[in-house]
């Protein structure tokens, strides 16, 4: 199976998108004759992996490397650079190159910039006197689809330059790459925003259609109906909470990286010792698109019955006759037997982690959190945590919850659970609880807090239990995350109506529209009236962009999924968002590494 | 009948009709080509003309510096310019495509000047040979030039956009060559020039790489010139013969004797179809069969090739010697019953009311629309606006018959004549014929008409054949800012962008970049605002010094790259003080170049953050730094005490307590520096390298390991650590050593604040089931008890325990834990049944 997800079941064409990403980067292979050695930077060759298979590149004469501060190792004399905009990236071509000259060798080198060249980056070129050697070019990436619904931006430092260094660069990319969609798809005629982030790119957006306008008459009706914007910011509690879907318990334990987890063969019951396998996991696998969305319990039921009813199938056809046309059934179901295999072998391997009591008490005492009325057993918890030496990530996670749901903690707690930390894990961890302050993340208490407001009004957290069937509190233990009521409501009836409560979240909201190109029915047009989206008008299904500046979660996009699927729902939803994340990874990228 | 008065106005050579339509009456007055040097643009462009200076030439009321002069095509005056250059005679002068003149003068300087007879800088050299040979003799083509030199070598410029002189491979002749022409780049094989010399009895092809010797024995040449095509070369002889050559000396086309071996003063090819020759007074035109044709000529001529004929200028008028077009001729060739002529002859009769109309058109009726199609395309080629309207009028009286007719064809022409009429008028005096007028492009039109200043007909032309006008309104606010020195800024941006405004998507930034290059700096200020792409508008600010709004319209942009550029720019340009003082007040820019800074200048954000009084930032850059001094052994040799690193980090400390606010950093840099003292000392004592940089905590378990329980002690009250952390810390580590007396003993101490949990839980983690039990009961939560005998497999107890704390729930849990254990298991159900049963009661 393909790490390069299929793209056909997309209710926009993102097929197109992809092939263009992929012929421009082969074009710039195919415009350097010869041999080459295309270097790679790490994360760059990640995202690349979802858009153009190795081999190919291989076949079009490129030798593949990594960039990192080792000299390249390779016989081509041309070098082809290809990494992303960024200022410690040039250090590490500056330093290739110069250990090159030292050495005397002659390359011919081409630096390629993704998205675009910056006079910062060139900067630094000249800075250090390399600006002449090479050849600069772009390799405009802004998009990667992840899957037939998931774009990702591949920013998985945005929430981190925006909120702590002020870096704002990440925005502006985002903007752009949904100018870019708008393009190839029309321009968006509604736009609901929320937090400062979301606000700017709202922002931005109109002044790149003034710029560089989509000409409207070029184009059909608008394929996408509705963009909504969401700062990450605006709903930190969500994931910092551990994910119960099959998808999301993927990622927290395994870690989904580029749409595939990596992990030991033996796992997956292939009998290599130490060696490793990569899965990947997207919708082109049926029995995954089928089970990533649901609840583990529910995938390990559904994984049993089809073991069973396969055993069942088996078992009759080695006792009775059996007429061809039956036959011809179980071979197909056969066909199927690998898939259900990998992901029992996956859920198996999955549940030792989910047994442990470890992660029992971790759900309990996130659920106390969100609930948010029992400061004292909360700050024990977190103070045994650091005594026990837990990893600090998690610590740290469950710090921020803390910190968030309960609007800061108090001087005291806040004072002795840092020091407590820095004496446990070390005084380099200063810079990182710097900058989860400076994001906003880890303070003391100055207000009282309002989550509890919050959590009442958008019905966060199910009430009884019986309820819970039909809504999305599934993704998360009885907590329905907060990013998606948003979108949820602001599918349904714009922001409006509950106005009061966003004014309890950080940052502006805001809602639009733009274009002109609308064709609405007169209620609509009405300045002021909010488009209603999720009735059945004439069965026709609109298309919701919903972007999440600073990363989301699997199980958020479960939610979402979960949503469009409920019966009289008239629209689609594509994700967008500058990273896949949980709460492990989004706290890791505030860690400094010193030391 | 007027057909009869058209044709008779024809020459026929061989089977070929020519005509010689006087297109202007010269505008000029009293001019002699003759006293005169004369360069003619073909395309119908303009005139040059000086004063020859190698002839002896009476002086009449005029004075004796030259004046050059730039006509147009009508004899209309465009320029003139006083000629003091020096650097000898003026050996060639001609236009290129670009409609630049390009004047070569004997030392090998070449001047440019554009339409308006203004000097266009740089002047290029020919290099420092042809200014010591002297230059004798010019050909030009299209946008090149080659010259040759007393010493026989050749020189060229390939192409005057780019104009880098070359020399060519040296032709090693002892005299000058008899006659000289070139091969355009374009039909050679190399893509280079190639240079044809007429010696002795043959020709040198010259290039940048070599000489060749070529038709040996057809000559002596006396003068040459090649096609359009580049295929043919029309040549004659020292013995009086026109000879037509194939370029590559292959084939002989055609020969024809003349009457006298004097070699004519002008050769030019008419279209492909015929050569002239110019003698005194007699122009003759040869074809390959047949006589050739004679115009007689009192006054001097000069022949201008076009593509299509040549253009004959004399003091007097502009003719155009053209081959008839196929359609003129069905239709006016003296007895032709062609249908297009009966269509003619129709419109004629409709017009008298007679009824030999409808005779005429059914007569044709079948091949009507060939005939509707000759007189539309007899029309275009008219110069004669009268005649064209009557054959335009035939097209649509047979139009009108005709079903299957392409309509738009006739309006094409229309339109096309309106354009083409509309530049031949004789302000403008541009006399394109239709063949030229396609050859040329409606765009490249356009650009000769801007450049000429005829914006406003520029503009309606565009704007009538669909074209942008965005390149016409551009040229003209650019040459308007030029022209109006004496406008105040406002009023002529008011000017502006009455027009501007005509375009959408114009630049502004362009037009205010000129503004800014014809020193109206403020004028250029005022037109970038109105650009509303930031990409084009915030570079322009920089060049015109505008720093501030440039930083304003980058943040406003969004675009982080704009910033960065305005920022480097101001950073280049000011005193770091000042930069400083600009960037902090802008939060993005000042964002963003900390980001940059903290990557790439640590020593000039320390400046920074010194000039704007952030300490703690510098606090938290010196603490970085100490971790980059783990990095770099060099740095931390010398007495630990003393180190630099604790230095660094005191430093550090002193810089967080300037602020209350990071009381809390200082007392950590505070602890830092003293755990780095502490761990010092314990490396020297314990002579083992394992202290620094490990944590508090590690370090406390480092000693207890190392069974140093005093220095473990030492660091715990040095650190205050409080009762329940050195509890988890002491059990772990007593677990890590295994010292089990120990740890019992250490339970025993005194009653735990932490409980018994951290003994449970080291043990168990390290698989120490018959320690962990001895503690288990001691825990004081069921529940924890339950979960803990679960860890140890030991299902009967747990679910004891589990009993005990009431909790269903956890029954579940455990049962899900001992999932496999059948036995384990039923345990379980039993409880749970138990419990139930309980609750329901």
């Amino acid at each position: 199976m393909a790490q390069i997800p299929n793209l056909e079941n997309s209710p926009i064409n993102l097929t197109a998108l992809r092939d263009q990403s992929q012929k421009e980067l082969l074009n710039i292979l195919k415009n350097i004759r010869g041999k080459k050695c295309l270097v790679l930077d790490p994360k760059l060759s990640g995202s690349l992996s979802l858009i153009v298979p190795t081999s190919v590149l291989k076949e079009n004469g490129a030798e593949l490397r990594h960039l990192s501060a080792e000299p390249v190792q390779t016989e081509c004399t041309k070098v082809i650079y290809l990494v992303r905009c960024q200022i410690d990236l040039m250090k590490l071509v500056c330093s290739n190159i110069q250990s090159d000259i030292s050495k005397g060798l002659q390359r011919e080198y081409h630096l390629y910039f993704v998205p675009r060249r910056t006079v910062a980056c060139e900067k630094i070129l000249e800075e250090e006197k390399v600006h002449q050697l090479v050849n600069i070019g772009e390799y405009p990436l802004y998009i990667v689809p992840l899957d037939e619904d998931v774009l990702s931006f591949e920013l998985d430092m945005a929430l981190r330059e925006c909120l702590v260094g002020g870096d704002t660069s990440s925005l502006w990319h985002i903007a752009k790459a949904i100018h870019k969609l708008e393009f190839l798809f029309g321009v968006i005629p509604n736009v609901r925003a929320k937090g400062k982030a979301s606000a700017r790119v709202a922002d931005l957006l109109n002044h790149m259609q003034v710029e560089e306008p989509v000409i409207l008459s070029d184009m059909g009706a608008p394929e996408i109906n509705t963009l909504i914007l969401l700062d990450r910011e605006v709903d930190m509690v969500t994931p910092m909470c551990s994910q119960l879907t099959y998808e999301g318990l993927l990622d927290e334990f395994l870690r989904v990286n580029n749409g595939s987890v990596e992990l030991d063969a033996s796992i997956m019951g292939v009998q290599q010792e130490g060696k490793k396998v990569k899965v990947p996991l997207n919708s082109s696998d049926k029995l995954y698109k089928e089970t990533r969305d649901l609840s583990f319990e529910v995938v390990i039921q559904v994984l049993r019955q089809k073991a069973t009813s396969m055993k069942q199938d088996y078992t009759e056809m080695t006792t009775t006759t059996q007429t061809v046309s039956e036959l011809k059934d179980f071979v197909k179901k056969l066909n199927s037997l690998p898939e259900i295999t990998r992901h029992i072998n996956l859920a198996q391997h999955l549940s030792t982690f989910t047994s442990k009591p470890s992660f029992q008490g971790q759900l309990d005492i996130e659920q106390t959190l969100v609930e948010g009325d029992n400061y004292e057993v909360c700050i024990d918890y977190i103070e045994e945590m650091i005594n026990k030496q837990e990893p600090l990530v998690n610590v740290l996670r469950l710090l921020v919850l803390f910190s968030t749901t309960n609007s800061g903690l108090y001087k005291k707690n806040f004072d002795y659970l840092r020091r407590e930390l820095l004496h446990s894990y070390g005084f380099e961890h200063m810079s990182t609880l710097n900058n989860l302050e400076r994001a906003g993340f880890l303070k003391k208490q100055e207000s009282k807090s309002n989550w509890v407001t919050i959590k009442r009004a958008l019905q966060l957290v199910a009430q009884d239990e019986t309820t819970s069937s039909h809504d999305i509190d599934y993704v998360f233990a009885g907590y329905a995350p907060l990013s998606i009521r948003l979108v949820q409501h602001a599918i349904r009836s714009g922001w409006r109506p509950i106005e009061e409560i966003l004014k309890l979240l950080p940052g502006p909201h805001l809602e639009s529209k733009r274009g002109g190109h609308v064709k609405s029915s007169p209620i609509d047009a009405r300045p002021g009236m909010p488009t209603s989206l999720d009735k059945v008008t004439d069965g026709h299904r609109s298309l919701v962009l919903v972007v999440f500046i600073g990363g989301v979660t699997f199980a958020e996009i479960s939610a979402l999924r979960f949503l469009t699927a409920q019966e009289g729902m008239a629209y689609d939803v594509i994700v967008g968002t500058t990273k896949m994340v949980n709460g492990r990874t989004l706290v890791e990228t505030f860690m400094d590494n010193l030391g | 009948m007027a057909a009869v008065s058209v044709a008779a106005e024809w020459q026929l050579l061989y089977n070929r009709y020519y005509r010689k339509p006087e297109i202007y009456t010269m505008q000029w007055k009293q001019f002699d080509l003759n006293r005169n040097k004369v360069a003619c643009a073909p395309f119908g462009g303009p005139i040059a003309v000086i004063r020859d200076d190698s002839k002896i030439v009476q002086l009449y009321a005029e004075s004796a510096l030259r004046k050059l002069r730039i006509f147009n095509s009508a004899g209309v005056q465009l320029s003139e310019t006083v000629w003091r250059h020096s650097g000898g005679r003026l050996v060639g002068m001609a236009w290129t495509d670009d409609q630049i003149l390009v004047c070569v003068v004997q030392d090998g300087t070449v001047y440019r000047y554009n339409v308006h007879a203004e000097l266009q800088e740089p002047n290029i050299s020919m290099g420092k040979e042809c200014f010591e040979q002297n230059v004798v003799e010019c050909v030009f083509w299209g946008n090149g030039m080659v010259c040759i030199t007393e010493a026989n070598q050749i020189f060229c410029i390939p192409d005057f956009q780019n104009p880098n002189p070359c020399k060519l491979a040296d032709p090693l002749l002892e005299e000058f060559p008899l006659c000289m022409t070139v091969i355009e780049p374009q039909y050679t094989m190399s893509g280079n020039v190639e240079v044809l010399l007429g010696v002795n009895d043959h020709v040198l092809l010259v290039e940048e790489e070599g000489v060749q010797q070529l038709g040996v024995g057809v000559g002596p040449l006396q003068k040459m010139v090649v096609s359009r095509n580049g295929k043919l070369l029309a040549s004659f002889t020292h013995d009086g013969r026109v000879l037509v050559i194939s370029t590559d000396f292959s084939k002989i086309i055609f020969e024809y004797n003349c009457e006298s071996a004097l070699p004519p003063e002008q050769l030019a090819w008419c279209g492909m179809d015929s050569v002239l020759l110019y003698w005194d007074d007699v122009l003759l035109m040869v074809g390959p069969y047949g006589d050739p044709v004679r115009y007689l000529y009192d006054e001097p001529i000069i022949l201008i090739p076009e593509s299509d004929g040549v253009r004959i200028l004399s003091n007097t008028s502009m003719e155009f010697l053209q081959r008839v077009p196929d359609s003129t001729v069905s239709i006016f060739k003296i007895g032709s019953t062609l249908p297009a002529a009966l269509l003619y002859d129709a419109l004629e009769h409709f017009d008298k009311r007679s009824a030999k109309a409808d005779e005429n058109l059914r007569l044709i009726r079948s091949s009507l629309p060939e005939a509707v199609e000759a007189c539309i395309d007899a029309a275009g080629h008219e110069f004669d606006t009268s005649r064209q309207r009557t054959l335009l009028r035939a097209a649509s009286y047979g139009q009108a018959f005709c079903s299957q007719f392409q309509r738009d064809r006739l309006q094409e022409m229309c339109k096309t004549l309106r354009v083409l009429n509309a530049v031949r008028s004789y302000e403008i005096g541009i006399p394109l014929s239709i063949q030229q007028y396609k050859l040329l492009t409606a765009s490249v039109l356009i650009g000769r008409l801007i450049n000429c200043h005829q914006h406003f007909l520029a503009f309606r032309i565009s704007e009538y054949t669909g074209l942008n006008q965005e390149v016409v309104i551009m040229h003209w606010a650019c040459a308007k800012i030029t022209a109006s020195l004496a406008i105040h800024d406002a009023a002529l941006l008011e000017i502006l962008l009455d027009k501007l405004k005509l375009c959408k998507g114009i630049s502004y930034a362009a037009v205010a970049a000129h503004a800014d290059k014809s020193g109206r700096r403020k004028l250029a200020a005022m037109l970038v605002e109105h650009e509303p792409r930031s990409s084009k508008q915030v570079p322009l600010l920089l060049s015109i010094g505008e720093e501030d709004t440039a930083l304003v319209k980058a943040t406003e942009s969004g675009d982080t790259d704009l910033i960065y550029l305005v920022l480097f720019h101001i950073w280049q340009k000011r005193p770091p003080l000042e930069f400083f003082g600009m960037v902090q007040a802008r939060p993005l820019g000042r964002d963003l170049f900390i980001s940059y800074a903290r990557c790439y200048k640590h020593e000039f954000l320390k400046d920074f953050f010194l000039s704007t009084g952030q300490l703690q930032d510098v606090a938290f850059l010196l603490w970085k730094e100490s971790w980059e001094l783990v990095k770099n052994p060099m740095a931390s040799k010398g007495s630990p005490l003393h180190g630099p690193r604790i230095k660094i980090i005191e430093k550090a400390q002193n810089l967080f307590s300037e602020t209350k606010e990071h009381a809390f950093e200082a007392k950590a840099a505070e602890e830092h520096a003293k755990l780095l003292r502490m761990q010092h000392e314990l490396e020297v004592t314990t002579k083992q390298a394992i202290f620094v940089d490990s944590s508090v905590n590690d370090t406390i378990r480092t000693c207890i390991v190392l069974g140093n329980h005093r220095a473990a002690m030492k660091v715990r009250t040095e650190f205050k650590v409080s009762e329940k952390r050195w509890y988890w810390l002491k059990v772990f580590a007593l677990v890590t050593t295994r010292d089990w007396d120990a740890l019992e003993k250490f339970s025993k101490e005194k009653r735990p604040p932490t409980g018994y949990k951290p003994f449970v839980e080291a043990c168990v983690d390290a698989g120490e089931k018959d320690e962990a039990i001895k503690y288990i009961p001691k825990l004081a939560d069921p529940r924890e008890k339950a979960e803990a005998y679960a860890r140890l497999g030991m299902a009967k107890e747990a679910a004891d325990a589990a009993s005990q704390s009431k909790d269903n729930e956890l029954l579940g849990k455990l049962k899900l834990t001992f999932a496999q254990n059948a036995a384990a298991s039923s345990i379980f159900d039993t409880l749970r049944d138990r419990l139930t049963f309980q609750g329901g009661s």
